[in-house]
């Protein structure tokens, strides 16, 4: 509980409730006064106002255009950049041990494994990112269920956006190479199938002997498939989906292969250059892994080539969404962004890979990914640009719902703001003359107290123990 | 041919000196780059400007009305942004791991880290790449005295790499680095080649007392009967106490930061902190010290809970304190094997309170003045280097690239 963000007491309420009873959402109208709107999936919208009602965005217009209800909540961002909050595709964290030791167990589920109070949940917040797709690690063949959630609350319930998603597969080898895990794939497919077949066939033979008077009219078939192999069921008739990862591009044949009996979405490992072209061939939307770039080093020339599969697939008209790492400059979405721009991304193509072509994959484009009348209120107000270094996340809200406000971010503030000790220090009278100096660009954690709304600030701060 | 070249630009410094029109005139190999923004390092921008080279030299830099030689190629670089190459001060990639840290003792002033470099490094290409063309090798940090650092170009020549300045730091180590891994061999033989000291904090310090109090005895004997002709380790450390030579002390976390300070004070030699994560906490006594401050990655993670090394507790806004307290810092990349490219540590250092000038004088001519290479590199100014790196647009936003990096005048940008 202690390492959750401080949520001020109206909106714990609101989450209370609404883990005990309908969606959380904001009963009240909420007016976002934006200065820049990047509505990513229409154009980008100077001075404009996003109206939110119960939750979900009513209204996108230019502000002269828009009569703000004296009711609503005004959250004023007219200096800053809004725009959807980021989805993630794919995320292993923000669980306790959500990789199986047994290697084929699809039954299984994160929603068993995620924690709320997971510093991974406090920092995508922070990070400006408002859906999450957790699946189990990449180590397990079958490993278990997804569950899509945003990164605030403090039940999996409260959390959770959807139900399960499909199962997580892996062709990453668990022991004797990639063959082997390949054999494995098939095997416990195969498994799945024949149980499947005798399942059908003895009920095929109930149904006969009963016909035939063998069996008692008035007895049923009440036989269901085992517990633990409905997910795995669901995966083979293709009322599921499967989450495959692709560690490189040497496994590119084989999952292609699966694709074509299963319904799969490709969650690519780094090293994958070499099979993009068998991927644009297919056409379909993939995932890549955290690491945009790297850099091969031919065995006998030495002569190193760097890659960057999202600009390959970008050439090659593929959608992609990409992933952000769990720690470093990786887990910052201005640095994953700025990186496929570095190496000639499309810039609108690097914020769908955020945004959209998530959202799509997740089958949520009609709730997330961009700002449009009738999708969810989840938006990020920005200092500046969402691919410079330079901007922060200032606000974020789910719904709707003001859910993280970096002025009343703890722990951001006490890694930028400057030490107590050092301000008590009364000598230090030139350190205050340059402090004014950089006052126009002022350390996380001191915005000034006209831009934090008046009536949340003092709440805040008392929730916060 | 380069002879040639060097020879036409002593002349032309000569023609500089005595009559400026006479530099406007046609001269071979003169190459001007112009439209770009330059960030000439110390100084405020320069707008459409205009960088004139030529002979591995900068014969001038100025505004749209710079006048441009006849004769002189003309190379449009409109839209991009121009900065001196960039200078890391304390780069631990020019030198492979087996070949920093000499294992035959802990105490090894003499060493120089000239002779293990190695410019075929693929860190050393990379950095290039990046923008970075002059850095400070210092041996590694197991030795609590690991020897002589040098100064190189990150070009390496046929007559192998340039040297700047040689034997201008002696690194000295706080903390767990020099420990890590000494064992006395229980009931073993402690003159074993396994049985290596020091074991604790408390050893390290003791080897640096040790071996300054030999120094100090040893100058005391020279002052008293005249040179006495001490070896090559105590000539070094001789040198640091008579103020001829800086001493760099790795010192990461608090406690090691104040170790440091507290040695130099006590044997009144010049030291300046490398790697210093924890400046925030102790940032008074580093003012009061009037230290320079090398900052190794100030992109390093903290927010979910990777801490620093040797148990410091790294905080974004140390760089912006340092620069708040006016305490004279560096940005680098040092021995942290999560560091970024250097000008991405600087886009950070912006991110956490720096302005764009403060972080590019810390990688440019910051470093130069801090290591007395600044009358060759470090900004752009006629007269010196032509170490420059033509940008795609401001390297500080991270899609930004480095379209062309020049070393003395030759582009040495592998392919990308």
């Amino acid at each position: 509980m202690s390492a959750r963000i401080p949520m001020n007491r109206n909106l714990l309420t609101v989450a209370v409730a609404a883990a005990l009873a309908v969606p959380a959402a904001s009963q009240d109208v909420v007016a976002v006064k934006a200065g820049k709107i990047l509505t990513i999936s229409g154009p980008t919208l100077e001075n404009g106002v996003i109206l939110i009602q119960n939750g979900r965005i009513a209204k996108v217009a230019k502000a002269s255009e828009v009569e703000i209800p004296w009711t609503a909540k005004v959250v004023d961002a007219s200096d800053k950049v809004v725009m959807p909050t980021w989805v993630l595709a794919h995320s292993q964290s923000g669980n306790r041990g959500m990789t199986e030791n047994m290697q084929n167990v699809p039954w299984l589920s994160v929603a068993d494994a995620i924690d709320p109070s997971s510093a991974f949940f406090e920092e995508a917040l922070r990070n400006g990112v408002g859906t999450i797709h957790v699946l189990p690690g990449n180590q397990t063949l079958l490993g278990g269920q997804g569950l899509i959630v945003r990164p605030y609350g403090r039940t999996i319930e409260d959390m959770a956006v959807g139900g399960n998603t499909g199962v997580k597969m892996s062709l990453l080898s668990s022991g004797g190479g990639r063959l082997q895990q390949i054999r494995r794939m098939r095997r416990a497919i195969e498994d799945v199938r024949e149980y499947v077949a005798d399942f059908d066939r003895r009920k095929a033979e109930f149904d006969k002997e009963k016909a035939a008077g063998a069996i008692a009219k008035d007895k049923e078939w009440t036989e269901e498939f085992d517990r633990t192999k409905k997910p795995a069921i669901a995966l083979v008739q293709k009322k599921a989906k499967g989450w495959l990862f692709v560690p490189s591009a040497a496994e590119i044949d084989e999952a292609m292969r699966l694709g074509q009996e299963l319904d799969l979405v490709y969650l690519l490992g780094a090293n994958i250059d070499e099979g993009v072209a068998a991927l644009a061939k297919l056409g379909v939307p993939v995932v890549l892994d955290d690491t945009l770039e790297y850099t091969e080093k031919d065995a006998e020339t030495n002569v190193e080539t760097r890659h960057c599969p999202a600009k390959q697939l970008a050439d090659a008209g593929v959608p992609f969404a990409i992933s952000l790492a769990t720690s470093g400059p990786g887990s910052y979405p201005w640095w994953q962004l700025g990186t496929l721009v570095r190496n000639g991304v499309d810039r609108q193509k690097a914020l769908e890979s955020l945004t959209v072509v998530p959202a799509q994959l997740l089958g949520l484009q009609d709730q997330v990914g961009s700002i449009a009348e009738g999708k969810l209120g989840n938006l990020q107000v920005l200092s500046g640009d969402p691919l410079l270094a330079t901007s922060w996340v200032e606000t974020v809200l789910l719904e709707g719902q003001v859910v993280y406000e970096r002025s009343s971010d703890p722990r951001l503030q006490l890694l930028l703001a400057p030490p107590a000790k050092a301000a008590e220090t009364p000598s230090e009278k030139a350190s205050e003359k340059t402090s004014e100096k950089t006052s126009e660009k002022p350390p996380a954690g001191t915005v000034p107290a006209g831009q934090a709304k008046p009536n949340e600030s003092s709440n805040q701060k008392t929730e916060g123990k | 041919m380069q002879l040639r070249s060097e020879l036409l630009s002593k002349l032309l410094a000569a023609a500089v000196a005595a009559a400026l029109h006479l530099v406007a005139t046609a001269q071979d190999g003169t190459v001007v780059y112009q439209g770009a923004r330059i960030l000439p390092g110390g100084k405020p921008a320069i707008e459409q400007g205009v960088l004139i080279v030529s002979g591995g030299k900068i014969l001038a830099v100025g505004g749209p009305a710079t006048k441009i030689p006849d004769g002189a190629k003309v190379v449009d670089v409109a839209g991009r942004t121009i900065t001196p190459g960039l200078i890391d001060a304390s780069f631990a990639g020019a030198i492979g791991d087996e070949d920093a840290n000499e294992q035959s003792s802990e105490v090894t002033p003499h060493l120089r880290a000239f002779d293990s470099i190695d410019l075929q490094r693929d860190a050393v290409r990379n950095a290039r790449a990046a923008g970075v063309t002059t850095v400070h090798a210092m041996p590694g940090t197991s030795n609590v005295i690991g020897g002589l650092g040098c100064v190189v170009k990150t070009r390496d020549t046929k007559d192998g790499p340039t040297l700047l300045a040689d034997e201008v730091s002696l690194r000295i180590t706080m903390g767990s680095d020099p420990s890590r891994g000494n064992r006395a061999i229980r009931g073993g033989r402690v003159d074993s080649m396994y049985y290596r000291r020091p074991t604790t904090r408390m050893g390290v310090v003791w080897e640096v007392r040790k071996a300054f109090y030999d120094a100090k005895e040893a100058l005391e004997r020279t002052a008293a009967a005249g040179p006495q002709g001490g070896d090559a380790a105590t000539e070094v450390l001789t040198k640091v106490l008579q103020g001829k030579l800086v001493a760099y002390t790795t010192a990461r976390s608090e406690q090691d930061i104040r170790t440091a300070l507290r040695l130099a004070e006590e044997f009144g030699y010049k030291t300046v902190l490398d790697e210093a994560q924890d400046a925030h906490v102790a940032i008074d006594e580093i003012a009061a010290a009037k230290v320079t401050v090398l900052l190794g990655a100030p992109s390093a993670e903290n927010v979910v809970g990777r801490g620093g090394g040797d148990g410091s507790q790294p905080r974004f806004h140390t760089v912006a304190l340092l620069a708040q307290r006016n305490v004279p810092f560096v940005v680098t990349t040092g021995t942290n094997a999560a560091a970024l490219d250097l000008v991405r540590e600087a886009m950070f250092a912006v991110r956490f309170g720096l302005t764009a000038e403060q972080a590019l004088d810390a990688v440019t001519i910051r470093p130069a003045q801090l290591l007395g290479i600044d009358q060759r590199v470090g900004s752009l100014a006629a007269g010196k280097d032509a170490d420059f790196v033509v940008w795609s647009h401001d390297p500080l936003d991270p899609a930004a690239v480095a379209e062309s990096v020049h070393i003395d005048g030759i582009s040495v940008l592998a392919s990308r």
